[in-house]
């Protein structure tokens, strides 16, 4: 098929209602979820994936899509007006968003952030549009030994760069692949950790995992200290953004777009480094440097265009190779695998109209963003305002009958609040809960990848290490392991220093 | 040596290894004794993932006695903290235990008024009001709109 026909037979899929609503309600929720303080994105793209079992593949995954994004940028809402990021992604945004509200100009902040967001998220799809199909026909040359390394590269750099401490990111990680190991042996078919309960015979559940891994232990802190989330809205002010304001920083808006497409299409490393990188990049080149952090817009436009720069690029990595690229597109596979669908370079060949249904269905949701984004600025005060004693209950609800949904198994509800104890005790210890899910999901690619690789040189290693590709993702992991040791030690000789100065 | 918390995790993961190497792989994985060569055996993974993980665990301890931080954030208890978190790990299990007998949609209405009385709810009358609306909505979308079968307990069935 020619791209047109491709583009034509998407076009097809996505020009109903059913489509378009699913991608404004999505946008609706997102931008609700990422507004309320102690919900993250992650958590509402969890939420709302049992809601799209029943329904047909391309509306269910663009119902996900737009939940991600309007979750970015209504991440911002609460870290602009109550100074506390409604997702990890938004904190760079405080920096100026929050001077800018103590200024008077909250509805110009917001409005810059709205309108970065909007802009990075039509770059970062186009770049999704343009790279994705490239990088997937190149993939299909990949064998399992290219696979393998590629798998281990990610795995490498999502537990490298998940938290602070690499040790802690690759304890996750291994954790996740332990975790994958329960079920039937994909080979022989004889069974690993099952304890002769048919109900793992088929392995964990991978919503009840993710359910119990990223909702459920907001919950459990929630009881710890419920008093933790506790702040106070500000009022808008009536200066608004302006054109001009827009195009002062347009420049600024493209440079944070660039950087977020170009580390969003890095497997692991998501929107908040990359909202950090874009905001310092802007503050370094711009003649008004010195009103950084005093409540300066070209910073909250560079901070946002970072963030949002990723939402589109993070799916290059899932659409063309099958690897998510940060823990929200993990999710959001689990949507594909639902509908029996594989992501990768084969989705190129043997669906194309869903992938060109997403990339129009992208292309929408960013105006739906804008739409939406305009209206809840406006309407936050009663968003944050859902009391807390509410909103936990609610959540709790949600996730035992999006659990139970699944499979209509209760054993599954059971491995759900196993697991949000599980993820209550990583974020106590510190331990990245990221690299766990994206390493559980991985797990049975890399070990089925490894074992075919395997068999097909009779048992001998060499075949790891057969070819270019091979050599480059070995290089790449050795590089990266290297770098983020390097800086790990750097991390921790400051800390000594500081630490004798104390002394 | 500063007592940091790492060297307790790294000493757990590595109890955690060793018990997956020497208890849960020989008795939890069943090998085909015709398997030839070790790197294709269904136990080979898991064994290589548990070596991981002792060697993991000893990183974070040696990383541990060197550190001069623990970067643990702490988790301040407030009153009554242990004993809330205690009494949510009864109501999972209860919550499990009552599906099959009271119905998803009953167990789920007294799940949700138990948190918000374990979270000192300051809104009372929203949280029942919402704890009943909000599971019989979720039966309405599960089961009327997706067809699935929701358990339906043993007293009150619903349409």
């Amino acid at each position: 098929m020619t791209m047109l026909e491709n583009l034509a037979a998407g076009f097809e899929l996505v020009a109903n209602w059913e489509s378009v609503f699913a991608l404004a309600g999505g946008v609706l929720i997102g931008v609700i979820a990422g507004a309320i303080p102690g919900l993250s994105a992650t958590m509402a793209v969890a939420l709302t994936l049992p809601f799209t079992f029943t329904m047909q593949p391309i509306t269910g995954i663009l119902l996900l899509l737009g939940v991600y994004k309007g979750g970015i940028f209504g991440g911002s809402i609460p870290a602009i007006l109550i100074k506390t990021p409604g997702t990890p992604a938004s904190s760079a945004t405080i920096l100026d968003g929050h001077p800018m509200v103590k200024n008077g100009q909250a509805g110009k902040a917001l409005g810059m952030a709205l309108w970065a967001s909007c802009t990075a998220d039509l770059i970062s799809n186009l770049a999704l549009i343009l790279f994705a199909g490239w990088l997937a026909a190149f993939a299909l040359s990949f064998g399992p030994p290219e696979f393998f390394t590629l798998i281990l590269f990610s795995l490498t750099i999502i537990a490298g760069v998940s938290g602070d401490n690499l040790l802690k990111g690759i304890l996750s990680a291994i954790l996740g692949l332990v975790l994958a190991t329960i079920g039937l042996d994909l080979v022989y078919g004889t069974s690993r950790f099952t304890l002769g309960d048919p109900n793992l015979m088929g392995g964990l559940n991978f919503i009840a995992v993710l359910i119990g891994l990223f909702a459920i232990p907001e919950i459990l802190s929630m009881v710890w200290n419920p008093k933790s989330i506790e702040a106070k809205t500000q009022s808008l002010g009536k200066e608004w953004v302006t054109l001009a304001e827009y195009k002062r920083c347009f420049k600024t808006i493209v440079r944070g777009s660039f950087i977020g497409v170009f580390l969003g299409s890095i497997p692991g490393i998501g929107a908040a480094p990359s909202a950090f990188l874009s905001y310092s990049e802007a503050r370094r080149k711009s003649p008004n440097k010195e009103n950084f952090g005093k409540g300066e817009i070209e910073g909250v436009a560079a901070s946002e265009s970072g963030n949002n720069g990723v939402a589109g690029a993070t799916l290059i990595p899932l659409l063309a190779l099958g690897i998510p690229g940060d823990v929200i597109t993990a999710v959001i596979i689990g949507a594909f695998m639902v509908h029996n669908l594989q992501p990768g370079p084969m989705m190129f060949l043997n669906s194309p109209d869903i992938i060109y249904g997403l990339f129009m269905g992208l292309i929408i949701s960013s105006v739906f963003l804008f739409l939406i984004g305009s209206v809840a600025i406006r309407a936050f005060r009663y968003v944050a305002d859902i009391p807390r004693g509410i909103l936990f209950p609610c959540i709790m609800v949600l996730c035992v009958y999006g659990c139970y949904a699944v499979n209509n198994n209760i054993f599954d509800v059971g491995v759900m609040f196993a697991m949000g104890w599980l993820g209550y005790i990583m974020l106590r210890k510190g331990i990245p809960a990221a690299p766990f899910l994206i390493a559980f999901i991985l797990g049975p690619l890399l070990e089925d990848n490894f074992r075919q690789a395997m068999l097909m040189s009779g048992g001998s290693p060499e075949v790891l290490v057969r070819g270019p590709i091979t050599w480059f993702f070995w290089a790449l992991t050795v590089v990266t392991l290297v770098a983020i040791i390097r800086s790990g030690m750097k991390k921790r000789k400051v800390e000594m220093i500081s630490h004798r100065n104390q002394e | 040596m500063l007592k940091n918390s790492d060297f307790v995790t790294g000493l757990v993961t590595l109890m955690l290894s060793l018990f997956l190497y020497f208890v849960a792989i020989p008795f939890g994985v069943t090998s085909p004794s015709n398997v030839n060569n070790i790197v294709l055996s269904p136990v080979f993974w898991p064994q290589v993932l548990s070596a991981l993980l002792g060697l993991t665990g000893i990183g974070l301890m040696f990383s541990a006695r060197n550190a001069v931080k623990d970067d643990v954030t702490e988790f301040v208890a407030t009153e009554g903290s242990y004993k809330r978190i205690a009494l949510l790990a009864i109501l999972m299990i209860a919550y499990i235990a009552a599906i099959p007998k009271l119905g998803l949609v009953w167990t789920s209405m007294i799940a949700f008024v138990a948190l918000a009385v374990l979270i000192k709810s300051a809104h009372p009358i929203t949280a029942v009001i919402t704890g009943i609306i909000i599971p019989l909505v979720l039966y309405l979308f599960f089961a009327h709109v997706a067809g699935m079968a929701i358990p339906q307990g043993d007293f009150v069935r619903l349409p």
